[in-house]
């Protein structure tokens, strides 16, 4: 156990090295971020001193060691645009993401697999059938059209939701969320249910194909054999055996919702940190774009590891190895 | 582009029910960009000064056609070539309730090159060699060399306390700490990219503003900024997306606000020895580089359909353009002809320039850096093919054109440059006159044009302090690099802000900037 641990992190941290190179050779690649920022009005001379003053004028790799050098130092640099640390500039904004994430995984997961599970268990029924086919258009159709309509229809034609920001944060427990109020949740809503769609749909057909299979597996005929309720059989013995691809696709789709959820935030407005990141691209702030990624890296190594930890709970045959 | 083009459409197609709106004394408005901090001196970013506007005062301000007037200075004059004084307003009050004398307005000039950053605004404090404080209420400035336009520069010039002290950052300044200034409005809160509070100052020395608490809200996606307006989030928005202003302005529950902008398309024709990408004919690069003639200049300049443009392109959101500023900036000249559209002498003038057939030459612009530039780029190509020429147009993302354009890797380039000043200095200097970083001119002259004479006229105009024979100089300048066709400029562009209808009086600024306090209930 405590081998696979480390094995795993060591993995992350080759993944981190050579990220941060992708990241630091493509913006030097696509040219110099002063070029990008600095004010049409200003002379050859205040811009050379820039240059000098963010070292972009040394050699790439001299760059690059500085940076690790002070990553090491626990110092992940500061924003060019905002001039404040990278790391209090990405946790200001990401408790907003982490929210809006948090309830549209749970949307999706409270309604999807139920869904998917009845879709599978009465395949040819008539509400099977409304269930896989809302579920083609739930990842067919693009996030950003849906949210349109969504804000066309609540927001604008029955004002019933604001149509987007997020609302008054309030104490709760040790962090601030939107969560704690009434108002909070009015704002929350219609993003996390847009940016639930998809991955409600991807669930509804993962486990309605496991579950259509396990019907026809021996153990299940075995268990009506055995005379056992159908209630038992579905929730006991076929959905613990299901829940490795879905628990799998989960957890990826956490992350990369996490890390990217920039076509909802955008759309609704929502002040996460998908956002920031493509502001950073834009203006090429170096740091930024860095620091987040390389945060996204170990948000990913951790989300991976938890799902195998999950795994190995779910099937003890699962063995965690050292380095696997 | 498709997408915000989809959405935007689709935001059209909504009609509205109008939602209950906020406390009459409060005003919330959505704009497309607010600041990156909330010290005054870390950027020249427009957004930045815009908002941080409402906080702290300049030492001269500028009206809606961006001509100056006093601010925290209520007057100032050149006592000699070298020196400016300026006269403080009396009676002034910081937030937290100091007096505001000259020595704090010194104190902001020696602040800016120690903590400004990568949008430096030591732009505005470059011609400063030295700050004296005679008394409480007058400032004397000391210049390298003359410097007709400081007054013009300081209309950027935030002040802050002298107690604020060297050390304090952006930090200090988002926190509130060391967010005080002598504006209207009192900060209350912000945080990157998100809501800017702002509650009213009793204590200011100008007209009391009528709102007590004004909320900046950053909306930067146009569909989502158009759609908080109609569902009543916010009472007003900036800059709102042409496809969208159609649909208002026949929409009674709305009012649109139409001003023309400082931007203007200007196109950039390399007239260097070699161009940077090889313009043909028939495949095979032309010898020399057929932009140093001035007859192609002009057959371009010729081909061009400005009312086109503006009518059909830009969906009547502009107005030609035959100088690189708007009427009556400081310099613009009355002079030049109106812009002509004659495709039949563009031909003759290209056939006399050697090329009956043409050229096929690169065309590079910004891509939604301005509403319009990547359709304005892609309708000059077809204007262009009209005359014989091949153009290979591509719109491209300031990420990529910026760094690009600075190495000078095109041959032809569109982007909009907008005079903030209001003056020629600004924009001459810059674009047209010769490089020379030594006298620290055409810093983004990326064609590598020279003129002689416009540089003699120009220069002396620099070195000019009385305003009248000043701008005769600079109007001849405009003259000059116009008529060779220095840059082709092309459209003004103009925006659009909204608000919903029968609540609010505003008068738009040609620099684009809301200012709350220059809005009032109806």
């Amino acid at each position: 156990m405590f081998g696979y641990l480390v094995g795993r992190l060591s993995q992350a941290v080759v993944v981190v090295f050579v990220m941060s190179i992708i990241v630091f050779v493509g913006v030097y690649a696509i040219g110099n971020p002063i070029d990008v920022m600095i004010d049409p009005g200003a002379t050859a001379e205040i811009r050379e001193n820039l240059i000098r003053q963010y070292g972009l004028d040394q050699p790439l790799w001299q760059q690059y060691f500085t940076f690790v050098g002070n990553v090491f130092q626990g110092d992940l640099g500061k924003s060019m645009v905002y001039n404040i640390s990278v790391t209090s500039l990405v946790f200001s904004r990401l408790p907003a993401t982490i929210e809006l994430v948090l309830v549209s995984v749970t949307i999706a997961a409270v309604i999807g697999i139920p869904a998917g599970l009845y879709a599978g268990y009465r395949p040819n029924s008539i509400g099977a059938k409304l269930i896989m086919a809302l579920s083609v258009l739930g990842f067919s159709v693009p996030t950003f059209w849906i949210g349109m309509l969504l804000i066309m229809a609540f927001a604008v034609e029955l004002g019933w939701l604001p149509s987007g920001g997020r609302g008054p944060v309030a104490d709760f427990l040790w962090f601030k969320t939107s969560l704690a109020t009434a108002e909070g949740w009015s704002h929350v809503i219609m993003p996390a249910i847009n940016l639930s769609l998809f991955k409600m749909g991807l669930l509804i057909r993962l486990t309605r194909a496991g579950m259509v299979e396990a019907m026809g597996a021996e153990y299940v005929r075995f268990a009506r054999a055995q005379g056992l309720p159908d209630r038992q059989i579905v929730f006991s013995h076929i959905l613990r055996n299901i829940s490795i691809p879905v628990v799998t696709v989960f957890g990826l789709e956490l992350g990369s919702t996490l890390a990217f959820a920039v076509v909802t935030e955008t759309v609704f407005n929502w002040p996460g940190v998908g956002k920031l990141i493509i502001d950073s691209i834009l203006q090429l702030d170096r740091p930024v774009m860095v620091s987040y990624l390389v945060m996204v890296v170990i948000l990913f190594v951790f989300i991976n590891l938890t799902v195998d930890l999950i795994y190995a709970r779910l099937d003890p045959r699962v063995r965690l190895k050292g380095g696997s | 582009m498709m997408l915000n083009t989809l959405k935007s459409g689709l935001a059209a197609l909504a009609l509205v029910v109008v939602a209950p709106s906020a406390m009459a004394a409060d005003l919330t408005i959505g704009l497309r960009a607010g600041p990156d901090s909330i010290d005054p001196h870390w950027s020249t970013l427009g957004s930045q000064a815009e908002s941080l506007r409402h906080v702290f005062d300049t030492l001269v301000d500028v009206d809606e056609t961006l001509q100056l007037k006093p601010g925290l200075a209520v007057s100032w004059e050149a006592i000699d070539d070298t020196t400016w004084e300026f006269k403080m307003r009396e009676g002034v009050k910081f937030h937290d309730g100091t007096d505001f004398t000259a020595e704090d307005a010194k104190f902001s000039i020696e602040r800016i090159p120690e903590v400004t950053g990568p949008m430096p605004m030591t732009l505005y404090t470059k011609y400063v060699d030295s700050v004296e404080v005679v008394d409480d209420y007058t400032l004397r400035v000391k210049t390298k060399g003359m410097a007709p336009s400081l007054p013009n520069d300081f209309t950027r010039l935030f002040v802050v306390p002298s107690e604020t002290g060297m050390e304090a950052r952006n930090e200090e300044f988002n926190s509130g700490e060391k967010a005080i200034g002598t504006g209207p409005f009192t900060f209350v809160s912000w945080e990157p990219k998100g809501d800017l509070v702002l509650e009213k100052f009793d204590g200011y020395w100008g007209d009391a503003p009528v709102w007590d608490k004004v909320t900046r809200r950053e909306i930067p996606d146009d569909a989502a900024r158009v759609a908080a307006l109609k569902s009543g989030q916010v009472d007003m928005i900036n800059y709102v997306p042409a496809t969208d202003y159609l649909s208002m302005k026949n929409d009674s529950s709305i009012d649109t606000f139409v001003s023309d902008s400082v931007y203007i398309l200007n196109i950039a024709p390399s007239v260097k020895d070699e161009e940077p990408q090889p313009i043909k004919v028939n495949g095979k690069e032309v010898d020399g580089n057929p932009l140093q003639d001035v007859r192609v200049r002009k057959a371009l300049d010729l081909a061009i359909n400005r009312d086109v443009l503006v009518s059909i392109v830009l969906e009547g959101l502009g107005t030609p353009a035959n100088q690189l500023m708007p009427e009556g900036f400081f310099g613009y000249s009355s002079e030049l002809p109106a812009p002509a559209y004659d495709i039949e002498q563009a031909k003759a003038l290209l056939t006399e320039a050697g090329y009956p057939d043409g050229f096929e030459i690169d065309f590079t612009c910004t891509n939604n850096r301005v509403p319009g530039d990547a359709v304005v780029c892609e309708a000059l190509a077809q204007m262009w093919s009209r005359a014989g020429l091949k153009v290979n147009a591509q719109a491209l993302n300031g990420t990529v054109y910026f760094p690009a354009a600075a190495r000078e890797e095109y041959t032809m380039t569109m982007s909009a440059w907008g005079t903030l000043t209001g003056e020629a200095a600004y924009t001459y200097g810059a674009l047209v006159h010769t490089k020379d970083p030594e006298k620290g001119f055409g810093n983004f002259n990326r064609s590598g044009y020279s003129n002689p004479d416009f540089d003699r006229v120009f220069g002396e105009g620099a070195q000019t302090l009385d305003p009248e024979a000043r701008r005769k100089l600079y109007e001849e300048a405009s003259f000059i690099a116009m008529e060779d066709r220095a840059l082709i400029p092309t459209v003004i562009l103009q925006s659009v802000s909204a608000a919903k209808a029968g609540k609010l009086n505003f008068v738009p600024r040609i620099d684009q900037e809301t200012r709350a306090y220059a809005i009032t209930p109806k």
